[in-house]
Parts: structure tokens; sequence; C-alpha cells
């Protein structure tokens, strides 16, 4: 009887599942409301369990640093004195580069995004999946597609928000892709994070072009071609890079800015890349393609004056097209070759 | 009657605790333990103990709470996880008639199975669909840790919820007789 009753049972609960997947998998969003409900009890609860064990955790550590502190000090200091050294340097250069801006007319503040401040309440526990939750929702300003930064480099992007907590699938996480391209000279690539490479830290890059200049260390930042994506954001420093055995395409290694290990707290941009003001539209980026990459490639290009004003403006898509429309035609059609990715 | 309900309640309300307490643990404590590289699975655990111990209705809806919790966690597909908690609960059930106390050779087993069969279903759910084909490295480098840690968690786990489920029991006698 009560056999009968439980087999029942499971097939009733099976189809609930079943159904569940289809509906969830069919409309994005539909069980936002009920995962929202639950945000309200747990979240809390994940807060306060968390804010005991880092506390634990950071006072069990003091004592620990508190012996290095010394020797760090030193290093420190003398850390200090070169950095003074090097902010001078690079101060006067920032100066330059503003009146260099004024000059062409750009106002790009690039690296200035609103940012909000979170913490990180819960973290999947499988190796699996590489995705967190934060303690700050929509009522913080949080909404879906934003980027999330830590320690200087990308980190992930927000999937999934509720009122009081936001789930965020970091770039490591084996299903994330980003369109990136390398600082110094904007060939566009995508960095997909491989739960292969994970062990030891890295991500994968691919689909460089052959042509494309990419070496090993070079600094590879968010793409102005990602449709979800801010441009120039750090992502990290290409490694290992080799043709593809097709011999069309070449891939290799990254090494992230953002250290994955030690979360604790992350900066979520506020700004989406969709509401960015000249930014291309999604289907723009994809049919006009990178005419304002290549462009931009095309001047970075210039043995004259490598890296420095390319950081300035790759990512002013609205200055690329411009730049596009009066660079010389023959300029940007023998790059036409590298859009093709 | 009353008490029968009474009794089913409380434990209920117990179950329902464990759960939050083991997805809490899951979530918020050991994945932010910077020096583990792998983290047991206690709702598999409890699920699989409980259905086990009280048969596969107990088990179902156990699992069925853990999987909701989780599939409300995460961002995938609703009901992907239920869907599988919900199996390992019911299979573990029909187990239930091998139970008895102090007996931890066929937890264990069904512990190594149950990680085995969970981890496999998220491969062929969530990499297997993605032409990510590597099994043996998978199974190398995630399945065998976790499974691991989770043997040993049981190990000490289980004696956990078979104390607590003794008490309750004496509880529950004491209780009927005081009532008879």
């Amino acid at each position: 009887m009560d056999n009968k009753g439980s087999k029942y049972m499971l097939i009733l609960l099976t189809v609930f599942c079943a159904v569940l997947i289809v509906l969830s998998s069919i409309q994005n969003g539909a069980v936002d409301p009920l995962r929202n409900a639950v945000g309200y009890v747990l979240v809390p609860i994940q807060k306060g369990v968390n804010s005991v064990g880092t506390g634990i955790y950071n006072a069990l550590s003091e004592s620990r640093n508190l012996k290095y502190a010394y020797e760090e000090n030193k290093s420190l200091r003398e850390q200090i004195d070169t950095l003074t050294e090097e902010n001078n340097r690079l101060k006067s250069d920032t100066l330059e580069l503003s009146r260099l801006r004024e000059l062409y007319d750009l106002d790009q503040q690039y690296m200035q995004y609103p940012k909000v401040a979170a913490r990180v309440i819960a973290k999947d526990s499988e190796k699996w999946f590489q995705v967190f939750r934060i303690d700050k929702g929509s009522a913080d300003g949080i909404e879906t597609d934003m980027n999330v930064l830590c320690g200087g480099g990308l980190l992930g992007i927000v999937t999934d928000v509720g009122a009081n907590y936001a789930t965020v699938r970091t770039i490591i996480d084996d299903e994330s892709r980003v369109s990136a391209m390398s600082q110094h000279s904007a060939d566009t690539c995508i960095v997909a994070g491989d739960l292969m490479l994970f062990e030891s830290g890295k991500l994968r890059i691919s689909n460089i072009d052959k042509n494309a200049s990419i070496a090993d260390g070079d600094a590879i930042v968010t793409s102005n071609i990602s449709t979800k994506f801010l441009p120039g954001i750090l992502i990290g420093y290409a490694s290992n890079i080799q043709v593809d055995s097709k011999q069309l395409t070449k891939s290799g290694e990254l090494i992230p800015v953002a250290d994955f290990d030690n979360l604790q707290e992350v900066f979520v941009i506020t700004q989406k890349k969709q509401a960015l003001p000249g930014a291309l539209s999604p289907l723009d980026a994809e049919a006009g393609t990178g005419i304002a990459p290549e462009t931009a490639g095309g001047e970075a290009g210039e043995p004259t004056n490598p890296a420095e004003p390319a950081a300035g403006e790759v990512p002013e898509t609205g200055a690329g097209e411009e730049a596009a429309s009066e660079a010389a035609d023959p300029e940007t059609a023998p790059m036409g070759e590298e859009s093709g990715t | 009657m009353n008490i029968r309900l009474k009794k089913a309640l409380k434990r209920a309300g117990i179950y329902a605790l464990l759960i939050l307490v083991c997805f809490t643990l899951q979530t918020g404590v050991f994945p932010l333990i910077p020096f583990l590289s792998s983290a047991p699975n206690l709702l598999l655990i409890l699920t699989f103990s409980l259905g086990f111990m009280y048969g596969g209705n107990t088990g179902m809806i156990c699992g069925l709470c853990a999987g909701l919790l989780m599939d409300l966690f995460t961002s995938g597909p609703f009901g992907f996880y239920s869907l599988i908690y919900l199996y390992i609960g019911f299979f573990n059930g029909i187990f239930t008639r091998y139970y008895y106390d102090e007996f931890i050779t066929l937890p264990l087993i069904l512990c190594a199975v149950n990680e085995f069969v969970y981890n496999f279903y998220i491969f062929l759910g969530r990499f297997l669909v993605r032409n990510k084909l590597d099994f043996g490295f998978y199974f190398m480098d995630i399945i065998l840790p976790e499974l691991v840690f989770s043997l040993i968690v049981t190990l000490v786990v289980y004696r956990l919820f078979l104390m607590a489920n003794k008490k309750l029991d004496v509880i529950d006698q004491r209780r009927g007789q005081n009532a008879a």
C-alpha cells in the first residue's frame, strides 16, 4: 500500500519537476517572484552566518598575519618610494593625456563607472559551478547583466537579481564567455571559463585571428563590441598563445587579474553596457563589426605612439566611428580582414 | 490521532530546520573557507539518510525541499536539482528494509553511489549538453574529491542523525505513555 503510494507520489513529483524545468527554460524569470520571496528569508540567515564566519576567520588570520606585518611593512615602505616616484611621473602623463584628449575632443572616462560595493555571502559548494551570491539586490539598484569587479579586474556578471540579493556568475565558470580584445592592438578574442584550466587559475582565450598581434603577456580587456560587458575593463594577461591546428585562428590561456580564491568584497558597476551613451546596439555590433576596434587598432599600431593613446581611445565607440570616417579609406580596407571573427 | 499529528508536525519542523542548517553550511560556510578545495554535499547526505531511515516518502519530501532550495539559490533551469534530489530520496527509501541501528556499511556504500549519480547527473545536464566530453577529467578532479569528502562526513553526520533520531523516538514514546 505504502509502496504503491510512494510510486504515485514519485511520478507526480517528477512531472511537477519536469514542468518546472520546461517552464523556466522557455520563459526566463517565470520563477523570479518565488526566488525573491524565499530570498527574504534565506538571505538574512546567510548574511548572519557569513558575518560570524568572516569575523572568526579574520580574527584568526590577524594574529598570524601580525608576524609578517613587520617584514611586510618594510618592503611596503620601499614600494611606496618607487610608487610615489611613478605616481609623479604618471601625474604629468595624465595632465598631458587630458590635454591631448581635449585636443581630440574626447571626454571618455571609461574607468570611472559608478560602482557599488557588495559582500559575498554564499557560494555554490559544488566545484562544477563558480557562482556566488552577494548581499545587494534590486533595492540597491542592481540589475541583471551588470558587471562585477574585484581586485582591479573583471570578476563576473550579475545573472539573477532579487530584492536583497544578486547572483553573480564569475568569468571562470565553465559557461562564461566574454568578448575581449588586446589592449595593445585591439585584436578581438573570446575569453571563456574552462573547468579544466580552473585548477591552474587560468581561463581560455580563443577565436584570435591568425594574423592578430596578441602575444604572451598582453593585457586583455573587455571588448567594445561585447553586448553585456562594459568596454576597457581589464580581465587579465595572455599566456601560451599558439596557432590552432586548423591554422586559421590562435588560442591560448589567460591569467586573470581578479583573485577568485578568496572572495569577500566585490564591486558592482551600476552602469549597464546597453545604457552606455554611444554604445552600439547589439545588432550593430554584430553587423557593423569592428569598425571601432579596427580603427583603434590601426592607430594603436602606429609605431611612434604605442599603447598610450590606445588605452584612452579603444573603448570610445563614438570616437571610433568618427575616426573611421576620418581615416583614410585604404587604411580600413586591409584591416577588414581581421573583422572576420 | 491528535498526538500523532503533533508528533508528525514536530518531526517535520525538525527536518525542515536540519535542511536549512545544511543548506546554510553548504552555501555560506564551506565554500568560503579558502583552504578547502572541495566541500561535502550535506543536503545529499541528509536526503539519503532520511530516505534510508524512514523510507521513500520521507526521503522524497526531504529531497524535494532540499532540491527546491538549491534551485532557488542557483540560476539554472528551475527544477533541475529538485528532480535529482527527489529520486535520491526515493531510491534510498527502497533500502530502508535493510536499515538497523549501528549499521554503517550500507549507508557508506549508498553515499558513494549517490554522490556519483548526483554528479554524473550534473555532468550530463550541464556539461555534456555543451559538448564538454572529457568525463575522465571531471571525475578525477571534481567528483572524486567531493565523494571522498562526503564519505568522511557521512561517517560522522550519519551517527549524529541516528542519535537525534533515537532521542526523538524516546521522547515520542514517553509522550505516548503519558498520554495513555
